[in-house]
């Protein structure tokens, strides 16, 4: 870095919030907080948007994890930024669940931030450890109805994909399995390998290796479509549970103020990284696919939302556990 | 055969020009930061993380185990020389290293923890290559009963960890344990002793206990008579052991390579115990148990090659189930997702070059590591003359900046002032601060594979000593137990009587 | 010394431990005990708690009885007050004023705890940790901090 972009930094550091700078921006490096720590899925799919989103803006986005306390505080560091662009997170359905989640939010999800639009959406998957009886969906279906106290369902903690998924599935068929709590991903998915754990719902970032190599059964995915990448197996609506169709969607937010104009630039690069070809073949790898042009704009994700917290309030309330 | 064809591929792959160049690079990159004060693996390969995207997948993957073992020396080396530990492994270390230090014997130390981690590094890559499969069917066995009577066992060698007042160190742990609690339970998300701060919702930072505890505490006793009392021994005699070291070295380091082998092929956080155990296990099979805590080399090379053999077979579960025992391997994970390569089950198959090219590098990067770090153990001695006035501000400075930036939380930061201060009453008070960092790694997990164990057994105790794997480390703790407390106890026997004597 | 020999020092730890185990305990009484076999947040601190309120009584009354083998010593007062609050202001500062000032500020404070340490020399040493550090995170490593924050006038 150069002087003279030392001085344009702290430049812009200090006034600016006029929002004719917005014609010449980004002049500087560009911050994206990731509320969760280095290495995991969220933390993967911003490095690969960023690297990309880098070349289109010409200026430099580094990743600053923030993690902890479910997402929210990375969240209330952006919300509480100077809203200058430069300052941008990348959250994913988390920012919806959370707002229900926690009832001591230091920021008002709604109120907080400006939109620049949807990244993508990792489709879940219905596991179950290798040697678990039922042959298919229908099949599952039955049998957890049948045995629900006697089953274990895993959730890799608390307003986790997995734990929001299997509060759909219990919800769904009506069986109050037993809960197994994990710390992360990791053990509870060493736990189901070991098949010290019956079931569990998990994204296909993390189960997809496994499903291939057998050591878990796959039972059912949760998009609308059967997936390219599972092609047998069936969706969970087509054995009647609609409500059991979700992703974990990912989303980049500004923070309240941000000019129009910079988070419709910062749309455009977003866009433009989606439809890179090695954006979409490491996507690809983890199990999901980039999100159309159409929803990588302001308006769709803020759409989203506001469609999703309204959908979690009452699953969230009615299993009646929160994180604070 | 066939493991010979494969590792064969995997040195192929791993000793190209420009693969030994970019390992050479991660191992120098990984001690230089790593050995900056309060910085520990963890942080030096967030920091450096982002350097090894724009490289081909293999490489970019051996410059990252590079930069992994350097970090680690690295750690090792700020713990032997200025108290300070970044891992829970190094805090080990960190006793009778810095003892060493003290009397002059800083080189010796750091001659002992290198030679000690190649050698434990190198036998342990073997195991890695040729058991891998195996020995994970066996990790998989351990559920939540195996891993809470592991915890148990680790809990009961603590003790051994003290030098003073067995009685002062168990407070400790326990003091450990609580301070573990801190944050939301995972089980109800409530969130527990956190004042209502939700910075601390995920925990304790370890890095700002360890620091404040261990560290600062050490500058601040260094500081209560700064006109007569040296801080550090200036005549350094030797850089490196001596027949007679090499001699003491010998056992130490067979029998930690051979525990930390085993205890980093549990996914759970086995590797975690790997140096504490090899620790106890030293101090219970040396002829002069008293030398411990005041400079045994035993006390460094034990732990130090236990906890390279750990870290080396800790792969084992990353590589043949895609699965991170720690947040180092966590990390791993994410640079192979970003490179295109989602660990799994099926990467020894499909993409043999690649994990056969891993594994070499694993030994080529503790080779470089040894290679590169004895000529440089006289420089890190020779920043102990650097007078400790000029010293303590810079590592200050530093350990603010690397505690901060693992999770920018400048709750950390105030966590580390609270913990000095913590470490620092305790150490006037003669409480010692390892056995509270084992408490505190070990708290959680200690609880939640209790409380698990209880929810998939169905409230029914008996399951702890019916699954076998369970009963036999009950039992082995209870061994380890009467052979800990049956001394002592004689002891004080003795002690009455000689009392009563005079 | 009175007649009665008793180890300060231990007196000392033992109160502190048990205070400690108070206030865990009290901290924890808001929290759900549940049972034993369903065992809710607050059962197992609670447990520790007195545990650990246990061995701090015994270590108090073992003191009693037995001399001071060494006593407790000077406090390095000027430590706790300048390398204490180092790391602190740091925490404070980093958003606002930016990395380099406050590591900056935050070394000169650090270097105050010791008398050895002259004005000077403070702020030569200041400058160059600042320097390096500076070339090193934040250009060489590419750490995502701000070097210059928002409060600074410029």
């Amino acid at each position: 870095m150069t002087a003279s972009k030392l001085l344009g930094a702290l430049f812009a550091a200090t006034i600016l919030t006029a929002p004719a700078f917005a014609q010449s921006y980004p002049e500087r490096q560009i911050t994206m907080v990731v509320p969760f720590s280095a290495g995991g899925p969220t933390d993967t799919v911003a490095r690969l948007v960023a690297e990309r989103m880098s070349e289109d803006l010409g200026q430099q986005i580094v990743i600053q994890n923030v993690g902890g306390a479910g997402g929210t505080l990375g969240a209330s560091q952006v919300a509480k930024a100077e809203a200058d662009g430069y300052t941008v997170l990348l959250h994913h359905i988390g920012m919806a669940t959370s707002d229900t989640l926690y009832r001591n939010l230091p920021y008002e999800t709604l109120d907080a931030f400006e939109y620049v639009g949807l990244v993508t959406e990792v489709p879940m998957v219905v596991t179950a450890r290798q040697d678990f009886e039922p042959a298919d969906f229908p099949a599952f279906i039955e049998y957890v109805k049948a045995n629900a106290d006697s089953l274990t369902l895993a959730n890799a903690g608390i307003g986790a994909a997995s734990h929001l998924c299997g509060m759909l599935l219990m919800q769904a068929l009506e069986a109050p399995l037993v809960t197994v709590p994990y710390k992360g991903t990791g053990p509870a998915m060493t736990d189901l390998l070991g098949g010290q754990v019956d079931i569990m719902c998990d994204q296909t970032t993390n189960t997809t290796q496994q499903i291939k190599a057998g050591t878990i059964k796959a039972y059912a995915v949760t998009t609308p479509e059967r997936l390219d990448l599972f092609p047998d197996l069936p969706t969970a609506a087509e054995s009647g549970l609609e409500a059991m169709q979700f992703g974990i969607w990912h989303g980049i937010y500004t923070p309240k103020g941000t000019a129009p104009e910079i988070n419709q630039r910062l749309s455009e690069s977003l866009q433009k990284a989606l439809a890179d070809e090695d954006v979409a073949k490491a996507m690809a790898d983890l199990g999901t696919a980039p999100s159309p042009a159409e929803d990588a704009t302001p308006e769709a994700l803020k759409t989203k939302l506001e469609e999703e917290i309204a959908r979690w309030q009452p699953v969230i309330e009615a299993a009646g556990v929160y994180a604070d | 055969m066939d493991l010979l064809s494969n590792l064969a591929l995997g040195f192929g792959v791993a000793s190209s020009l420009a693969n030994l160049a970019f390992c050479l690079i991660g191992v120098l990159l990984g001690t230089l930061i790593g050995v900056l004060p309060g910085i520990g693996a963890t942080a030096t390969i967030a920091m450096l993380l982002p350097i090894t995207f724009q490289l081909e997948p293999v490489s970019s993957l051996i410059m990252l185990a590079g930069i992994y073992y350097g970090a680690q020396y690295g750690g090792s080396t700020t713990a032997i020389l200025i108290n300070m530990p970044g891992e829970s492994s190094s805090a080990v270390t960190a006793i009778d290293g810095y003892q060493m230090a003290r009397k002059g014997r800083a080189g010796t130390a750091l001659a002992t923890a290198a030679l000690g981690s190649f050698f434990a590094g190198s036998v342990a890559t073997f195991l890695v290559a040729i058991f891998a499969p195996p020995l994970t069917t066996i990790a998989l066995k351990f559920g939540a009963a195996e891993y809470f009577s592991l915890m148990v066992m680790g809990l009961v060698m603590s003790v051994a960890l003290a030098h003073g007042s067995v009685l002062k160190a168990l407070a400790m742990v326990v003091l450990g344990l609580l301070l573990g609690m801190v944050g939301t339970d995972v089980y109800t998300g409530a969130p527990r002793f956190t004042m209502g701060m939700n910075q601390f919702a995920d925990g304790l930072n370890f890095v700002a206990v360890a620091v404040g505890v261990f560290g600062i505490a050490e500058i601040l006793r260094n500081l209560e008579d700064e006109h007569d009392r040296q801080v550090m021994t200036k005549n350094i005699t030797r850089l490196f052991p001596n027949r007679e070291e090499f001699r003491q070295m010998v056992g130490p380091v067979l029998r930690g390579t051979g525990i930390g082998s085993v205890l980093g092929i549990l996914p759970g956080g086995g590797a975690i115990l790997a140096s504490f155990a090899s620790y106890t296990i030293e101090k219970k099979v040396s002829k002069n148990p008293g030398e411990f805590g005041k400079g045994a080399l035993a006390g460094v090379a034990g732990p130090e090659s236990a906890n390279n053999a750990g870290a080396q077979t800790s792969f084992i579960p990353l590589l043949t189930l895609g699965i991170p025992a720690n947040p180092v391997m966590a990390l791993m994970i994410g640079a192979m997702i970003i490179q295109g390569i989602v660990p799994g089950p099926n990467v020894v198959t499909e993409q043999p070059a690649l994990f056969w090219g891993i594994i070499a590098s694993m030994w080529i990067g503790n080779l470089m590591l040894v290679v590169l770090n004895l000529p440089l153990i006289g420089l890190w001695v020779k920043l102990l003359t650097v007078p400790y006035y000029v010293l303590f501000p810079i590592i200050m400075a530093m350990c603010s900046i690397g505690v901060y930036s693992v999770n920018s939380n400048p709750y950390d930061l105030f966590a580390v002032a609270f913990f000095g201060l913590l470490g620092y009453i305790m150490s006037k008070l003669r409480c010692e601060p390892a056995p509270l960092l084992l408490g505190f790694v070990l708290g959680p997990l200690l609880e939640e594979n209790l409380r698990r164990a209880m929810i998939l057994s169905r409230g029914d105790p008996t399951t702890f000593v019916t699954r076998p794997i369970s009963a036999t480390l009950l039992l082995m703790s209870l061994a380890i137990l009467v052979l800990v407390f049956l001394p002592q106890i004689r002891k004080r026997r003795d002690e009455v009587f000689t009392e009563s004597d005079a | 010394m009175s007649t009665k020999p008793k180890d300060g020092t231990d007196i000392a730890a033992g109160l502190l431990f048990m205070a400690i185990a108070a206030f865990f305990a009290w901290q924890g009484l808001g929290l759900e005990m549940g049972t034993s076999i369903r065992m809710g947040p607050g059962y197992f601190p609670m447990v520790l708690s007195a545990i650990l309120f246990l061995l701090g009584a015994v270590i108090l009354f073992k003191a009693f009885g037995r001399p001071d083998d060494e006593p407790i010593g000077r406090f390095a007062w000027r430590g706790i007050l300048f390398i204490l609050p180092a790391p602190i202001f740091f925490g404070l500062t980093v958003r606002g004023l930016g990395f380099v000032p406050a590591l900056f500020f935050t070394t000169l404070i650090a270097s105050q705890a010791s008398v050895r340490m002259r004005p000077l020399p403070a702020l030569i040493l200041a400058i160059v940790v600042t320097i390096m550090s500076t070339l090193i995170f934040s250009y060489g490593l590419g750490l995502p901090f701000r070097r210059f924050g928002p409060w600074l006038p410029l």
